[in-house]
């Protein structure tokens, strides 16, 4: 026990002092506030300054400004004094009068000399064709597109509705939009967080539990070459069992992940804590950030599918590693191992839409894609505890098959150098191991 | 406990071929044990299998009077394998820390004897240097260090002398004399034969995996040393008639004079006749005798002619088979 204690000491303390640690621990939680920030730091948050060339009958250019510039008006004469953001963007109107042949040229010079983002046409049979046009040299940006498209819909709407005989305050209430929130439900009743919120967030999680095991899981591999190729294994297996030096090994590289990960759970939690004041800030859906906060139950399973699926691919590792002979060769063989790891995320689409499916299930259920699978569909459905812990126990399982095996195969294959064994001489290995 | 190291018929075989055959060796306490055999011999797997690192397939291995199997004994034992190599991305003090507590010393005992050594060894500068800056003969001394530190009553070193330039020769070798002397075993492994010889107490020569032969230094070489003599006479050159008579004497052991030596003396391999005779013949010669001796032989001779025959032998097994 005491000889595990010290092998984990030395790999914890190697890792946790190289560059690449503090980086990592520093960076991530850097990339994802931009993750989370980007959308709205750029592209999104700016004032977009469009010219309406009005053909169109009144009061059409008025409702469209009106839809465009304003949440919810209350009457079309008060929208022009409070502008709002619609989808992000905060547009910024001039109206002026058609055929647009006329003004075609000057607005143009104007976009070229980036004064203008670009111009909307109501034309004069707009009643009867339902049909702008938009130039823009932003075209790409599919939040503005969307914006004048619905801005466009409702002032057509509001304009049939008037000559239907309403007035024009009674339409734009009955116009009203409903606006639908998202909230899951699970053992505790409802959640807060849309389900915008959950898919974040289960990304979040798999990606890091991918993320994790890829690297840590490559680090155990290149440990486990150094001392096969440096004999220091020879050394090391004559004053301690060789299964407790791989347990040694690969608790200490766990212990250095869970220490980043403790860092980043700090960082995280503060995140949340100011999510208020972030969301004011950077002008996101506060629920963005909230959607990383979890409950204290699916917390710790989510805590035991990292753990296991840590585990599993750190022992599957630490055997490649004492039976391959080079980095290189190491290396083709992880991207094999790390396959499985990787289904689940080309899947993320069917995972979180649909987690229930058969699809999800046996993502699920699988011991080498459940980490990363289970907490993308928790994060996006309820899933029957027996499920989880079905899932988990076989995960559990297949865990300690693995590093049985890895242990019999590492025990000879530390201390066995030159050619690279074939398949039957591992099997024979993890026979007399 | 008399043996430091006691094997018993150890057999190893690797699929293709017998690494070590029916070995048996008894290393005395408090002495310096040279296992010695040309390339291939089998000495790094008899080490190995000393060591609990391979298992041997068949007899008996006592570490310090236990079997090696009980890993606890081998705490005791500092072992420098034949790669050498350490930890690159570590600091040298560390590296001595993590083998030392490995080695049951706790870090502090650890930290100051590895400074003490480091002084010792001409590294006393290098202690937070990481080691893959350090120059290869220094990387050697502080693996060196790693087998030592602890203090060990067996010393099992495979051919430590490879890779260091002499003045870390002459390190090691006062290592190897001061742990003999404060009571310690040294087993060494080694092709070099002048060292086993001016070094060790005890040897043991194994060849194709078994053992040609082995005792206590002093008892090989008497047992090998033969009938040869060597004869050294003063001033023969200056004397014709004296150089003529020197000339029929010589004649007459004709097939016994194995070397004409560069200082004026000759080597006699006597077979047919008595050292009696020949010196009762040389006293009537008209010249002074200045020296007449029995030849020694060194160990790498006798190592020569009898692995040499071993492997005249083996190679006779394996056509015949």
């Amino acid at each position: 026990m005491r000889e595990i204690l010290i092998v984990l000491g030395r790999e914890l303390k190697e890792r946790v002092r190289t560059r690449s640690f503090a980086l990592g621990t520093l960076l991530f939680p850097v990339f994802m506030v931009a993750v989370l920030l980007l959308p709205t730091l750029t592209g999104g948050a700016k004032d977009r300054h469009l010219v309406v060339v009005n053909e169109a009958p009144p009061p059409i250019s008025q409702l469209f400004v009106v839809a465009l510039t304003q949440a919810f008006p209350t009457s079309p004469d008060t929208a022009a004094a409070t502008p709002r953001r619609r989808g992000g963007s905060q547009y910024r109107i001039e109206v002026v009068p058609g055929p647009v042949a006329e003004v075609r040229a000057d607005l143009v010079a104007r976009i070229d000399a980036e004064e203008l983002d670009g111009y909307i046409v109501l034309p004069s049979d707009i009643r009867d064709t339902a049909h702008v046009q938009f130039r823009s040299t932003r075209l790409g940006d599919p939040g503005m597109l969307a914006d004048i498209r619905n801005a466009a819909t409702e002032a057509l709407m509001a304009d049939r509705l008037a000559r239907a005989g309403l007035n024009v305050e009674s339409v734009t209430e009955l116009l009203r939009p409903v606006r639908v929130d998202g909230g899951r439900v699970d053992e505790r009743g409802e959640e807060a967080g849309t389900a915008q919120a959950s898919f974040y967030f289960a990304y979040i999680v798999a990606m890091i539990i991918y993320i994790m095991i890829a690297l840590y899981g490559s680090g155990v591999t290149r440990s486990v070459l150094e001392e096969k190729n440096n004999r220091i294994a020879e050394v090391l297996v004559s004053s301690m069992r060789a299964t407790h030096l791989m347990a040694g090994k690969i608790l200490g590289v766990g212990a250095a992940v869970m220490l980043q990960m403790l860092i980043w759970v700090v960082v995280i939690v503060l995140l949340v804590t100011q999510s208020a004041w972030l969301a004011e800030q950077f002008n996101i859906n506060p629920a963005a950030l909230n959607a990383i906060t979890a409950q204290p139950g699916t917390a710790l399973l989510l805590g035991a599918y990292f753990v296991l699926g840590f585990l599993l691919f750190a022992a599957l590792f630490a055997g490649l590693g004492a039976a391959v002979t080079s980095d290189q060769e190491a290396q083709s063989f992880q991207m094999l191992f790390m396959l499985p790891l990787f289904v689940p995320l080309l899947f993320l689409l069917q995972l979180t839409t649909r987690p229930l499916e058969p699809l999800a299930r046996t993502l699920g259920m699988i011991p080498f894609t459940a980490p990363v699978a289970m907490p993308m569909r928790m994060a996006a459905a309820r899933i029957p505890l027996a499920e989880v812990l079905t899932s988990l126990a076989l995960l559990a399982i297949t865990t300690v098959l693995a590093a049985w095996l890895a242990g019999k195969i590492y025990r000879i294959g530390i201390l066995s150098t030159g050619r690279r064994p074939s398949m039957r001489e591992l099997i024979y290995w993890m026979r007399t191991g | 406990m008399n043996a430091a190291l006691l094997l018993e018929r150890v057999s190893k075989r690797y699929a293709a071929h017998h690494a070590v055959r029916d070995l048996s060796l008894e290393v005395p306490t408090g002495s310096i044990y040279g296992i010695l055999g040309p390339n291939g011999a089998g000495k790094s797997t008899t080490l190995r299998m000393v060591m609990n690192i391979i298992a041997r397939d068949s007899g008996r291995i006592e570490v310090l009077g236990q079997p090696p199997e009980g890993r606890e004994v081998l705490r005791s034992v500092g072992y420098l394998p034949e790669e050498r190599g350490l930890y690159r991305r570590m600091g040298v003090m560390d590296v001595l820390v993590f083998f030392g507590r490995l080695k049951g010393m706790d870090a502090r005992d650890a930290r100051r004897t590895g400074a003490e050594w480091l002084e010792r060894m001409g590294l006393g500068d290098w202690r937070t240097a990481r080691v893959d800056t350090l120059s290869k003969g220094m990387q050697q001394k502080v693996q060196f260090i790693t087998t030592v530190m602890h203090n060990p009553s067996l010393l099992i070193l495979d051919e430590p002398q490879s890779g260091l330039d002499p003045v870390n020769q002459e390190v090691l070798r006062e290592t190897i004399l001061s742990t003999r002397d404060g009571g310690g075993t040294v087993v060494l492994s080694t092709h070099n034969m002048d060292q086993a010889e001016t070094l060790c107490d005890s040897v043991c020569i194994i060849a194709g995996g078994a053992k040609v032969l082995d005792g206590a230094v002093r008892d090989v070489k008497q047992a090998y040393r033969g009938d040869r003599y060597r004869l050294v006479l003063d001033a023969f050159s200056t004397d014709t008639g004296a150089r003529n008579e020197v000339d029929r004497l010589l004649r007459r052991y004709s097939t016994s004079v194995a070397v004409e030596s560069g200082n004026g003396g000759w080597l006699f391999e006597l077979t047919d006749f008595s050292q009696r005779d020949l010196l009762a013949q040389v006293l009537e010669l008209p010249v002074e005798l200045e020296c007449f001796e029995r030849v020694e032989p060194s160990l790498h001779e006798i190592f020569i002619e009898r692995v040499g025959a071993a492997a005249r032998t083996a190679r006779r097994e394996v056509s015949d088979a």
